[in-house]
């Protein structure tokens, strides 16, 4: 090793992300001793911190805030030791038994690495939607919501997060236009409570309607404009909220060994291994993952135990 | 020279947990204008940011300069609270 490389800040296991698969995961590892960094560019909990709701995470009857689960799973990892720092890695090396990090702490080391940088909520990428972007155009019910106390918002999409975070927009908006490309693909529980917020008057759902263009005037949003049965339609509005799916976290992999997939997921094998050595995947970010918070959990904790006998030369990689 | 600092927050908020994390890490001390409990704020952190939305960060300099941090955005909060 030259004096160069000694200088840097070496871990045991340098985990990319704070959500709960990253949480979850060095829960497990600290536990064990396992000196470990957490890197979070954004959010700690990510998307489920900033969900209003969650009601299918096990061991919470009622449901549990988004962000208390969050909060929850980040005082568990930090009892065990686990430090989380605020900063992004740009980059990763393959130096043998160490992988070298670029972060915007300056550059690390680490015997192992786990990628948990989950997903972000895609754009629909119609005009108007940049334009307006935090002035009409939102991805995040929970942070912005409150701006449209007794405003008219449009909501696009058809999944459980569109469907749970209009149910969130009625405590502040008058009225909610669900604009749905297609059919409404929310859980069964999801979608019988809008029907309740249908039957109020709450919400409007508008099946088979593209979002087009996003109207402004003077710097604001005044109206979206679909197609629904190839005639166009306007929604008069005061916001738009958009979650029409999600974008894997992976730019930064892509110069690297790590075999990412057509959408830009992490390849792994049935240790959720990846294919540079030494290097894992758990979570959202993992090619064919469930985007369930309990299973980014689980494979969280998966992920922890199989670098521990990485660590211990116990395990084998399928790939490479 | 940082002054003062003014975080415009909602509760649900986790970006804004974040900036007022990042901000007690480094020991900085900061008022909090809850626009839940404050909602007639609201237009001041409108026209402060230009944006709807929370976290809205305004650092007031000991020249009374001020600068505005829309969201949690680290490559900007870092230097204008060093």
């Amino acid at each position: 090793m030259s004096d160069e490389a000694k200088d840097i800040p070496k871990h045991d296991v340098i985990i990319i992300g704070a959500g709960p698969a990253a949480l979850a995961a060095a829960i497990y590892t600290t536990r064990e001793d396992i000196d470990t960094l957490l890197f979070e560019r954004g959010v700690v909990g990510g998307l489920a911190a900033v969900t209003d709701m969650i009601d299918n995470y096990p061991g919470f009857p009622d449901g549990v805030d988004g962000i208390k689960l969050a909060d929850e799973l980040r005082k568990q990892a930090e009892r065990f030791g686990a430090v989380i720092e605020l900063g992004e890695v740009t980059a990763i090396h393959d130096e043998g038994k160490l992988k070298r990090l670029e972060t915007t702490s300056g550059d690390m080391h680490a015997r192992a690495v786990l990628i948990a940088t989950g997903s972000d909520y895609k754009k629909i990428g119609v005009p108007g939607e940049q334009e307006y972007y935090a002035r009409g155009v939102h991805y995040c019910a929970t942070c912005d919501g409150a701006f449209y106390r007794d405003k008219r918002l449009v909501v696009v999409g058809g999944g459980n997060s569109a469907v749970q975070e209009a149910i969130f927009l009625t405590r502040f908006a008058t009225h909610i236009d669900l604009l749905v490309r297609s059919t409404i693909k929310a859980s069964d529980v999801l979608e019988h409570e809008l029907d309740e917020y249908v039957k109020q008057g709450k919400v409007t759902v508008h099946l088979g309607t593209t979002t087009d263009e996003i109207i402004g005037k003077d710097k604001f949003v005044t109206k979206v404009i679909g197609t629904k049965d190839g005639k166009k339609v306007d929604f008069k509005t005061d916001g738009v909220f958009v979650f029409v799916g999600l974008m894997p976290n992976s730019q930064f992999l892509k110069p690297t060994p790590v075999k990412l997939d057509e959408i830009g997921f992490v390849i792994t094998d049935q240790h959720l291994h990846t294919t540079m050595r030494g290097v894992f995947a758990a979570g959202d970010i993992r090619s064919g993952a469930t985007m369930q918070i309990a299973s980014a959990a689980g494979e969280g904790a998966t992920a922890a135990l199989k670098i521990r006998e990485y660590l211990e030369g116990r395990l084998h990689p399928v790939q490479n | 020279m940082v002054k003062n600092i003014t975080i415009f927050t909602t509760n649900t908020c986790a970006y804004c947990q974040m900036v007022k994390k990042y901000l007690g890490a480094k020991g900085m001390s900061y008022e909090e204008v809850n626009l839940d409990d404050h909602p007639h704020r609201q237009a001041e952190a409108l026209e402060m940011s230009g944006a709807m939305t929370v976290p809205v960060t305004v650092v007031t300099k000991t020249d009374d300069s001020q600068e505005v941090i829309v969201g949690y955005n680290l490559a900007r909060l870092a230097p204008a609270v060093a």
